[in-house]
């Protein structure tokens, strides 16, 4: 009784898909389905190897090529760490925005029933089928000098384009979807009776959300924001047309990266990638901690 | 009890997200103000958007002139640098890059930004010899050995040579090399235009790899190996050189061209961010005596007759050197060859 | 009259869910809407609850017209069909939910969620969490959340239809005790005759957005007045269950 009661609960819960896959391969222990596994693996680690594991070598091995000092020099070089600083002003910012925005837009969509709502659901997507380089263009034809809003920018003195303010608006735009695309399945699978429940109780809105939705999505946030942050700090494409390359100022670490690669400046350009490199295996940790938990 | 402190975390973390939103907001304020914060300050702050190949000659030359006008001024001042495809900088200047001064590879894109509005007429005449402060010209950079045996611009087109070069949309380095071609092919030709399109239709049929800009064709060259011949500034082959001593070596083609890369204040930039003053001695002091032998230093050739034989060791003072004026003028050159539908156009599309 | 429903209509996308809905309940009563399913009989509860709203026609509890208060405010309990435990809140808290809502006092939430506890038999359970329960517990745990707020009418929407059929018998005689112990006017929706026909004073059947017939169980079965409910109801096995 009390078994069947949990496992009701945990199919709820997000993906078994591993369980069933050995539960059907595991019975035919036919050689076959031996060769194929094997062959299977020697495939996906040779193009791991080849396409991830190889590049990184490479990029530590060049980061260290001139030693520990020039690696050091190299990372606290004075436009290496304004380039991190921008980096993550940048991610920080587009990752609060697309929170607080993935929250609302998949509430909205899971919970509610209105005209026009398919469509919303795919704008939100733009991001994710646009290229980057077009979503850069597109600001400067709106914030940049000959833009549409150029003028009415320009007579109030708000720079956009080739500052600060036009980085953050670009990381945004290329991690828009990442938070709404984790929570709505979540949400959706969730239903509305826990919500409905407790409105019948007199809640509030905020109340409900605090208390009934937020703790079912919190790991899906916690995921998507991951995501977000990972996306939001390799951003070169979009970030690349609207920064100007103003050094110290508006260059990001990867675009930093290009900079210094420009210059003849190999080791220091891998160096300043294994920053980028180590952020990023940081935030693989944090995402299988998350997928860890979330189980 | 367990229950309440419960609803505090929850509610609290509720607070923190809407905190973390605001602090979003409150960062990208603060982008704002700290690009604004230049103008109270007694130091002054200005923005040089350069070409590409400038990046390691403008380190230098911000420290030589940073002193120099602390010591004249008392002001401390810091330059920022921006580089790139010398006509792709030039339309992020006019898309709202705001440049106090612009060092591009070649007048026309600092027209493209006059006739924007953002510069006064008459920038040419501003500073000395045009406005340009250092040429430069363009020859070819070729693998230790030369065992293609590329000697000059005849050697390009043919079927086993693989030429770099930047595109001469974005690039001025690419819009120089072109006029330089151009310019030896004229002459073998006794100026028959259509045999000398036909001549550079072939040339820019055996290019590899047209990069955006002067470096980045210098890297597809240098860094990935890509090529036989670069066609490249002077002072970015000497770079090369200077980077992998024993690994090219230049060729100096039978006619080049006199390259003069030129330089202007920004005036309607200069003028909002009030740096007008600092912006004009910015450029002024590239004709100083110091600021012209560091030029040289960087492989550009000194405007300065006397600084120049100084480096003739340096440089093949004796090539045969058409110049724009050749062409009639940056103007008439662009809109002949580079413009939409033009004879670049026209051969690079067929 | 407690509850009233007066010549209700609701339609969905064109579907009849109610067609001119008449009935009432009487205070104290325990009501079972009946009806095969897509008879309309979840809509009447849902909006008896105010999680729908009638496109016309008019809905009174306890001599007030209710049909433009929220939910929340027309004092009612509501069993849901998955019981919707906050499956992120212990047994306990789910109980207290709707008591911090109403901003009660620590100790008077207390009091109370001890005493409903008790009554659901589950004093030793209250830390634990939804889904650490059976589907019987849980049921008891809805029910008991439902009833902490003190309301004046209990609406359950198909309460044993997630139970095993082994122990639903038990629980319907569980909780029709626990409904006359506590005294509260119920209204709980089924499809099971059986169960309509053990547990509730009122039957009212639903068809097609319509009210068949509305009695005792005795009256249902002994004089069905349309052909529907003679045919929907095994009434040979009723009377012969009557009887003894």
């Amino acid at each position: 009784m009390k078994k069947e009661a949990t496992q009701e609960y945990e199919q709820d819960l997000v993906g078994d898909g591993i369980n069933s896959i050995q539960k059907v391969i595991d019975p035919h222990k036919t050689e076959a389905a031996h060769a194929t596994k094997y062959v299977l693996i020697s495939v996906c680690a040779f193009f791991l190897f080849v396409m991830l594991v190889l590049p990184l070598i490479v990029v530590v091995i060049n980061a260290l090529r001139d030693g520990w000092a020039a690696y050091t020099e190299a990372v606290f070089d004075e436009y290496t760490v304004k380039a991190l600083q921008l980096t993550l002003l940048a991610t920080v910012s587009a990752v609060a925005v697309n929170t607080v925005f993935g929250v609302f837009a998949s509430y909205l969509l899971s919970k509610f029933y209105f005209r026009g709502r398919q469509l919303l659901s795919a704008l939100i997507d733009i991001p994710f089928s646009i290229s980057p380089v077009i979503a850069g263009l597109i600001f400067i034809l709106t914030f940049g000098n000959v833009g549409w809003m150029g003028d009415f920018l320009k007579a109030h003195n708000i720079k956009i384009v080739f500052a600060v303010p036009g980085i953050i608006l670009a990381t945004i735009f290329v991690t828009f979807p990442f938070v709404f695309r984790e929570l709505l399945p979540v949400l959706n699978a969730q239903g509305k009776d826990e919500e409905e429940a407790a409105a019948l109780m007199g809640a509030k809105g905020f109340t409900i959300f605090c208390r009934i939705t937020f703790p079912h999505i919190k790991w899906a946030l916690l995921y998507g924001i991951v995501l977000c942050t990972a996306r939001a700090m390799g951003e070169f494409g979009a970030v690349s047309v609207l920064s100007g390359h103003l050094r110290g100022k508006t260059n990001t670490l990867p675009l930093h990266v290009e900079i210094l690669y420009n210059e003849f400046n190999t080791t220091a350009a891998f160096a300043v990638s294994s920053i980028l490199v180590i952020l990023a295996i940081l935030i693989l940790i944090a995402r299988n901690l998350i997928e860890w938990k979330r189980k | 009890m367990v229950l309440k402190t419960m609803k505090k975390i929850k509610e609290n973390v509720c607070l923190s997200l809407l905190s973390i939103s605001l602090l979003g907001g409150i960062l990208t304020g603060c982008g704002n103000s700290s690009e604004s914060a230049g103008k109270e300050n007694a130091a002054v702050e200005l923005l040089n958007v350069s070409y590409d190949p400038t990046r390691e000659l403008y380190v230098s030359y911000n420290e030589l002139f940073c002193k120099y006008w602390n010591e004249k001024t008392g002001q401390d001042v810091t330059v920022t640098q921006s580089h790139g495809g010398s006509g792709s900088q030039a339309r992020s200047v006019i898309e709202g890059n705001e440049a106090d001064v612009v060092t591009l590879a070649l007048a026309h894109d600092i027209t493209a930004i006059e006739e924007a509005g953002l510069i006064e007429g008459g920038w040419e005449d501003e500073f000395e010899k045009d406005s340009s402060p250092y040429t430069s010209t363009i020859v070819f950079l070729v693998r230790k050995g030369n065992e293609k045996n590329i000697l000059d611009w005849n050697d390009l087109i043919r079927d086993d040579v693989a030429v770099i070069t930047p595109n001469p949309k974005t690039s001025g380095a690419a819009c120089w090399s072109f006029l330089a071609a151009w310019a030896y092919q004229q002459e073998q030709d006794g100026q028959d235009e259509p045999a000398t399109q036909e001549f550079m239709k072939k040339l820019y049929q055996n290019v590899l790899v047209l990069d955006s800009g002067a470096r980045g064709s210098t890297n597809t060259f240098v860094e990935n190996k890509q090529g036989d011949v670069l066609l490249a500034w002077e002072n970015e082959a000497y770079l090369s050189m200077q980077e992998y001593p024993d690994e090219y070596e230049i060729v100096a083609p039978s006619i080049s061209i006199l390259a003069q890369p030129s330089v202007a204040i920004v005036d309607s930039n200069a003028k909002s961010h009030d740096t007008q003053e600092a912006a004009a001695a910015y450029l002024e002091y590239l004709y100083s005596d110091d600021a012209q032998r560091l030029a040289g230093q960087n492989f550009y050739r000194p405007s300065n007759e006397t600084i120049l034989k100084e480096f003739s060791d340096q440089f093949d003072l004796g090539m045969n050197l058409v110049t724009i004026e050749d062409f009639g003028g940056w103007n008439e050159a662009y809109k002949k060859f580079f413009d939409d539908g033009a004879i670049f156009d026209q051969i690079y599309e067929n | 009259m407690y509850l009233e429903m007066k010549h209700i209509y609701k339609t969905f996308d064109g579907f009849h869910a109610s067609n001119d809905v008449n009935f009432s309940v009487e205070k104290g009563d325990l009501a079972a809407l009946l009806g095969p399913s897509g008879s309309g009989k979840t809509t009447i509860l849902r909006m008896i609850a105010g999680l729908d709203t009638p496109d016309s026609g008019d809905i009174i509890i306890n001599n007030v017209k209710v049909n433009s208060l929220p939910g929340s405010k027309r004092g009612i309990g509501f069993v849901f069909q998955n019981y919707a435990l906050f499956r992120y809140m212990t047994v306990a808290g789910n109980i207290a939910f709707g008591l911090e809502v109403q901003k009660k006092s620590k100790a008077e939430i207390k009091e109370r969620v001890e005493e409903l506890l008790e009554l659901i038999s589950m004093q030793d359970l209250g830390k634990r969490y939804p889904h650490q329960l059976s589907g019987g517990q849980r049921q008891r745990v809805a029910f008991a959340r439902a009833l902490a707020p003190n309301p004046l009418l209990l609406l359950l929407d198909e309460p044993f239809a997630a139970i095993d059929a082994k122990v639903r018998r038990e629980l319907r005689t569980w909780l029709k005790e626990m409904i006359a112990r506590v005294g509260i006017t119920s209204i709980f929706v089924t499809h099971d005759q059986e169960e309509a026909m053990e547990v509730a004073d009122t039957i009212i059947v639903t068809n097609q957005g319509r009210v068949e017939q509305i009695g005792t169980p005795e009256e249902i079965c002994l004089h069905p007045q349309t052909d529907f409910v003679a045919d929907f109801i095994d009434t040979k096995r009723y009377q012969a269950m009557l009887l003894q």
